[in-house]
């Protein structure tokens, strides 16, 4: 669209985006200002959207806290996390090897099944999944979160096959002539080229595990494997009627769970919106 | 998917007439090999679970003792018994039809604004995707504010504009609303992706159109929205299956015993407290099939209409 713009257009649409964009940042400033509240004022629940007070202290307090001990549950966020990660991007990159490079009967069929899995709704393998878990003696330990990316996911999967089947074929047969084996072949020459598609993949399942909620405040059953996301909503209830939670420590522990998804997010979107721009639009058509 | 489909076909035809029997054989072998871990994921945590569901819905079952047979009794009991399922239907349906359409309206009008070619788009573009990225938890725990009654940050915007707000999260008519209000924080996830879309758009279209003097308003219904329509059908089918299996929100707005319940469980929730609380697997279960036919229900209907307002670009070729 090169139209040329008159200044009165661009005026009102800078008023516009610039309401939205205060919208939308009002709630972080909020969580901040929070997360700064002195205890009385917590009590009172006298908060502002300007912060009042500014308690860095608190931030402190959440890990000399024994019975919040926020670095636990940062440090049981990391181990999902990280176990998730190394799961999904190798196996993953590995069954989208399959699916790009080698031909056999019945992989169309097996390719529809794959994106037919994504529209499945998690609440109908649920209880069976608590069932296998709880008979297998994982309930309270974070196997029943970590092991299952090692089968692979259906949409990183998809992701990863759109990827390598751009990468010109002939890298591979040069390799074949030269004796390189399909399992060489996947990790010598087409894992160091998936490096983005992966990097991608390797974010979009810290985002995931990171405020992942329901099946960790099930599986683990213990306060002290509790991911940060768990544990934010335990410091949330409160735990004798009538009292009240300690809203300015409840903050500070969401700021703590928000932070790092920024952060990945601002080093990271390069990647992920390249992935799901070709993701979603290669779906589509 | 028809793109894929024709690739996959592409290089089949080329090796196939190239390679011996034998060749073929080995390279199947291999295929199934390399693509096992997922075929046994499938298998024991997919297919597997999902048989094994479809029985338990047709059982009593407590976890602890043997699951006893019933037929359809849990079925029959939620259609024609149980009026908290009623609701937790009800909810989340209002909640759907509220967050689909007005996440598509307001992603559509943001998209258009941030895609006039001014200087600072790019900040715009990532303020608005920024709350997307925070944790629901998060999230939740800061709307409690947002929403509260008398000094929340809602109603005291409101206020300045001598308007008296609802209670929000704490009035049964009010809670969904809010609801709906903290999802659409999270517009930018949408806006993105329907930008990429109108970046996408040939100029070419624009400048025809412009030199038979068409007005903006017509630009935007009859090349950008046309163009578009694909990236909104693939948001919206994501959207609405994801806002029907709506959890985190509810589960922990629950808690809080000001918080109107039956103005606000939904269907994943209601399963939850069946399966985690009340020991009622089976129940629980007939629960999650329901949900899984209307997803279907729907995603179909979407699909079917689709042919009537999707429009792909290769069917003006034909």
């Amino acid at each position: 669209m090169n139209r040329r713009i008159g200044s009165a257009e661009a005026l009102s649409t800078y008023l516009v985006l610039a309401a939205i964009s205060v919208a939308m940042i009002a709630p972080f400033l909020l969580m901040v200002s929070i997360s700064l509240a002195g205890d009385t004022a917590t009590v009172q629940m006298d908060f502002h959207l300007i912060p009042q007070e500014f308690n860095f202290d608190n931030y402190v307090r959440v890990f000399t806290t024994p019975n919040i001990d926020i670095g636990r549950h940062i440090l049981n966020s990391l181990i999902i996390v990280a176990g998730s990660i190394i799961g999904q991007v190798v196996v993953s990159s590995f069954v989208a090897y399959g699916f790009a490079r080698f031909n056999a009967p019945g992989k169309n069929a097996l390719f529809l099944i794959l994106l037919g899995t994504m529209m499945i709704p998690g609440a109908v393998t649920l209880i069976p999944q608590f069932a296998l878990y709880r008979a297998l003696g994982w309930l309270g330990t974070f196997a029943p979160l970590i092991v299952p990316n090692f089968f692979g996911g259906a949409f990183n999967i998809f992701l990863i096959r759109q990827f390598i089947v751009r990468l010109p074929a002939e890298l591979d047969e040069a390799a074949r002539i030269d004796g390189v084996g399909p399992l060489g072949i996947f990790w010598y020459i087409i894992f160091p080229l998936i490096r983005p598609i992966a990097v991608a993949v390797a974010i979009l399942t810290f985002q995931f595990n990171w405020s992942w909620f329901l099946e960790p405040l099930l599986y683990l059953q213990d306060a002290n494997l509790m991911p940060l996301a768990v544990a934010v909503r335990t410091l949330s209830a409160t735990t004798s009627a009538g009292a009240t939670p300690m809203w300015n420590l409840v903050m500070v522990s969401s700021m703590l769970l928000t932070l790092p998804m920024l952060l990945v997010f601002f080093f990271g979107q390069k990647y992920v919106f390249e992935a799901n721009i070709s993701g979603g639009s290669a779906s589509i058509k | 998917m028809a793109a894929s489909q024709t690739s996959l076909s592409d290089t089949s035809v080329i090796r196939r007439a190239r390679k011996p029997l034998k060749a073929r054989q080995r390279e199947s072998l291999w295929f199934y090999l390399i693509i096992s871990p997922w075929l046994i994921g499938l298998l024991l945590l997919l297919a597997g679970p999902m048989v094994y569901s479809m029985y338990l819905s047709f059982t009593n079952w407590d976890l602890f003792s043997a699951p006893e047979w019933v037929g359809l009794d849990n079925y029959i009991r939620l259609f024609t018994r149980d009026r908290t399922f009623g609701s937790a239907i009800g909810n989340t349906f209002i909640y759907t039809f509220l967050y689909v359409p007005l996440n598509i309206i307001f992603s559509l009008a943001i998209a258009y604004l941030l895609n006039k070619h001014l200087p600072g788009m790019r900040f715009f573009r990532t303020v608005i995707y920024l709350p997307y990225v925070v944790p629901v938890v998060a999230t939740t725990m800061v709307f409690r504010w947002v929403f509260a009654p008398d000094n929340g940050l809602l109603n005291g915007f409101l206020g300045a504009f001598g308007i008296d707000g609802p209670a929000w999260l704490l009035n049964p008519s009010w809670v969904k609303f809010a609801l709906v209000i903290m999802s659409l924080w999270g517009v930018g996830s949408s806006v993105v992706f329907l930008l990429a879309g109108m970046q996408g758009i040939p100029s070419e279209l624009y400048e025809a159109a412009a030199i038979d003097g068409a007005s903006e308003r017509h630009h935007f219904f009859r090349i950008t929205l046309p163009m578009l329509s694909p990236v909104i059908f693939f948001n919206m089918i994501m959207s609405i299956i994801a806002s029907l299996q709506t959890f985190t929100q509810v589960y922990i707005l629950s808690a809080d015993p000001n918080t109107p319940n039956n103005a606000i469980v939904m269907i994943i929730p209601y399963l939850f407290d069946n399966a985690f609380r009340f020991n009622r697997m089976g129940y629980a279960s007939a629960i999650a099939w329901v949900l899984f036919v209307i997803i279907f229900v729907f995603t179909l209907l979407v699909i079917r209409s689709s042919s009537a307002w999707v429009f792909y670009e290769n069917e003006m070729k034909r």
